[in-house]
């Protein structure tokens, strides 16, 4: 969740920073109404705190033009002001706040009031766990292209999410309202331009205004890629589709552990898995999430490695540099290592330097059984 | 001047009294109350002659108009320590966090803007709506407010039990 704070006084952003110092909350700042416009229409906060007497533009009017903008004007407003005088708390009554604070002010009377508003938790309290790549999630497609539609349950048909469809946006407003959505996909293709309306919906709602929205768009809109950058799309990918691409950015917008499909770990070593193909993006994720996989191993008392080549067709200079690095990782942690792969791994390798020495098993059992040898 | 108003002079000393105390009490948890006031006309005694100025420390003064019914301006002395010490109360930290010339303008700035905002909330009530200016700050050991021949000034002078003092300056003459 996330609270912009909207003041030109440092102090009183402290304060308001140091009253939630506990809770799970994101706290955004502004010094004046027109930083607190562009950061409220970027980031989208669940809550603004308001003060009325600023420079360079006022809260009266930073709420005006808020209220004016249906992207952001259903976003719950709290004033705070010196000045608790009857005109002032009638005036900003007319444009629509949801509360108003004199100051001074006390803490718990802060905690209260937006404790009123948003579902307030402490730092680790309930927090749920990260969801993973091989975790069931729900997709809504927003598509009126059937082949588009297909190609895409086609794509992802080796992952465990759930795509659903639906060829209009009222549709999906319903379908999102019934039922849980983690991610919708949406066409800027549909008639009428109904996919920008439908973002605005999505973002003033409360159910869903915090669902990360993926937009499709042809690669050569560039005015319809132009209008999805300003619209709060939480990305955007292009047609025709890049499958690999996609999948990528669905897990990317939703933030998905990755790791889980490239690391396992068994009762006594880990797995280090590279898939068939691996994509740039495959590497990218087994190389970051390296030394912190290494340090779980570590602390969970497992002393050795399999890194897994079994599914590779071939040897790719990518891969090797990936092996490379995972070896010298784990030389450097005195962690013994073991290389598992096929025929055609074992013959590439003899053609390259670097990888004429490994020592290739044909199975994980053979190099387990190898790894539990005591060193001499 | 405050006698001209139809607010009890008692009762108008009662609001600067109380907006300074509240303020406090809200903000920094802490007693501070109004010891004497006195009265001066815009050829008076200039407020350096107030004890705490004569020290030759460095004061930090909040100041803040308002505008309306009753129009003028409020100053707030204190000394630069005084200052330091109420910005780490205010915002949680060490005085040595603190010491930087901005934050402690900043925290003064909005103390300021909170006890003449309750000030000014209730001469509101009383009928005499008014505005309140962006505050400011001034600083140094050596300078005087001189105010307009016009206005009337009424200085109200504080202190807490451990011997701080803060001095509310008012300016102030008849409005739109």
């Amino acid at each position: 969740m996330k609270l912009l704070t909207v003041d030109d006084s440092k102090t009183v952003r402290i304060i308001v920073r140091k009253a939630f110092k506990g809770y799970d909350l994101n706290i955004l700042e502004a010094a004046n109404g027109v930083e607190g416009l562009a950061i409220a229409a970027k980031e989208m906060p669940d809550l603004i705190l308001l003060d009325v007497t600023m420079p360079v533009m006022d809260g009266i009017e930073m709420l005006t033009k808020l209220k004016s903008n249906p992207l952001v004007k259903n976003i719950p407003v709290i004033m705070l002001t010196a000045e608790g005088g009857r005109d002032t708390v009638l005036k900003i009554a007319k444009i629509g706040v949801r509360d108003y604070m004199v100051k001074p002010f006390k803490e718990d009377v802060l905690l209260d009031k937006v404790g009123r508003i948003l579902d307030l938790k402490l730092v680790g309290e309930e927090v749920e766990a990260r969801r993973t790549i091989l975790d069931k999630v729900q997709l809504l497609m927003v598509e009126d292209k059937p082949a588009i539609v297909e190609q895409v349950r086609e794509g992802l048909k080796h992952t465990p999410w759930e795509i659903h469809h639906s060829t209009n946006t009222w549709n999906a407003v319903d379908f999102a309202q019934n039922n849980t959505v983690d991610l919708f996909l949406v066409s800027l293709n549909l008639p009428e331009d109904s996919s920008f309306e439908l973002i605005q919906i999505l973002r003033s709602n409360r159910k869903t205004k915090s669902v990360p929205v993926l937009a499709m768009v042809v690669k050569t809109d560039k005015n319809r890629y132009a209008k999805a950058q300003q619209m709060g799309f939480s990305g955007i990918v292009t047609k025709p589709l890049e499958m690999v691409e996609l999948e990528a950015r669905v897990a990317r917008c939703m933030n998905l552990d990755m790791s889980p499909r490239y690391y396992s770990f068994e009762q006594k070593y880990m797995v280090i898995r590279f898939p068939e193909k691996p994509t740039g993006i495959d590497l990218s994720e087994i190389s970051n999430n390296l030394s912190k996989k290494l340090s779980e191993a570590v602390d969970s008392g497992l002393s050795r490695i399999i890194i897994d080549l079994q599914n590779c067709k071939s040897l790719e200079v990518g891969i090797i540099k990936q092996v490379l690095q995972i070896t010298q990782s784990c030389r450097d942690l005195s962690l013994e290592h073991a290389l598992v792969g096929n025929d055609s791994i074992v013959e590439q390798g003899q053609s390259f330097e670097e990888t004429k020495n490994w020592k290739v098993y044909q199975s994980i059992e053979s190099a387990e059984e190898l790894l539990q040898v005591p060193v001499s | 001047m405050i006698s001209e108003l139809p607010i009890e002079t008692e009762r108008f000393n009662l609001i600067v009294a109380n907006a300074v105390s509240s303020v406090f009490q809200t903000m920094l948890s802490r007693h501070i109350e109004l010891d004497t006031t006195s009265s001066h006309d815009a050829n008076g005694a200039p407020v350096r002659h107030i004890p705490i100025t004569e020290s030759g420390q460095q004061l930090v003064v909040g100041n803040i108009g308002f505008v309306g019914k009753l129009t003028g301006m409020v100053y707030l002395y204190m000394t630069y320590p005084f200052a330091i010490n109420i910005a780490s109360e205010m915002l949680g930290m060490d005085p040595h966090e603190v010491e930087e010339d901005e934050m402690v303008n900043d925290v003064i700035g909005e103390l300021s803007n909170m006890i003449v905002g309750h000030f000014k909330n209730q001469l509101d009530e009383h009928g005499y709506g008014c505005r309140l200016t962006i505050p400011s700050i001034l600083r140094g050991s050596n300078f005087e407010v001189e105010p307009v021949r016009s206005a009337s000034r009424q200085v109200y002078y504080f202190s807490t039990p451990d011997d701080q003092h803060l001095i509310f300056d008012l300016l102030m003459q008849p409005g739109d």
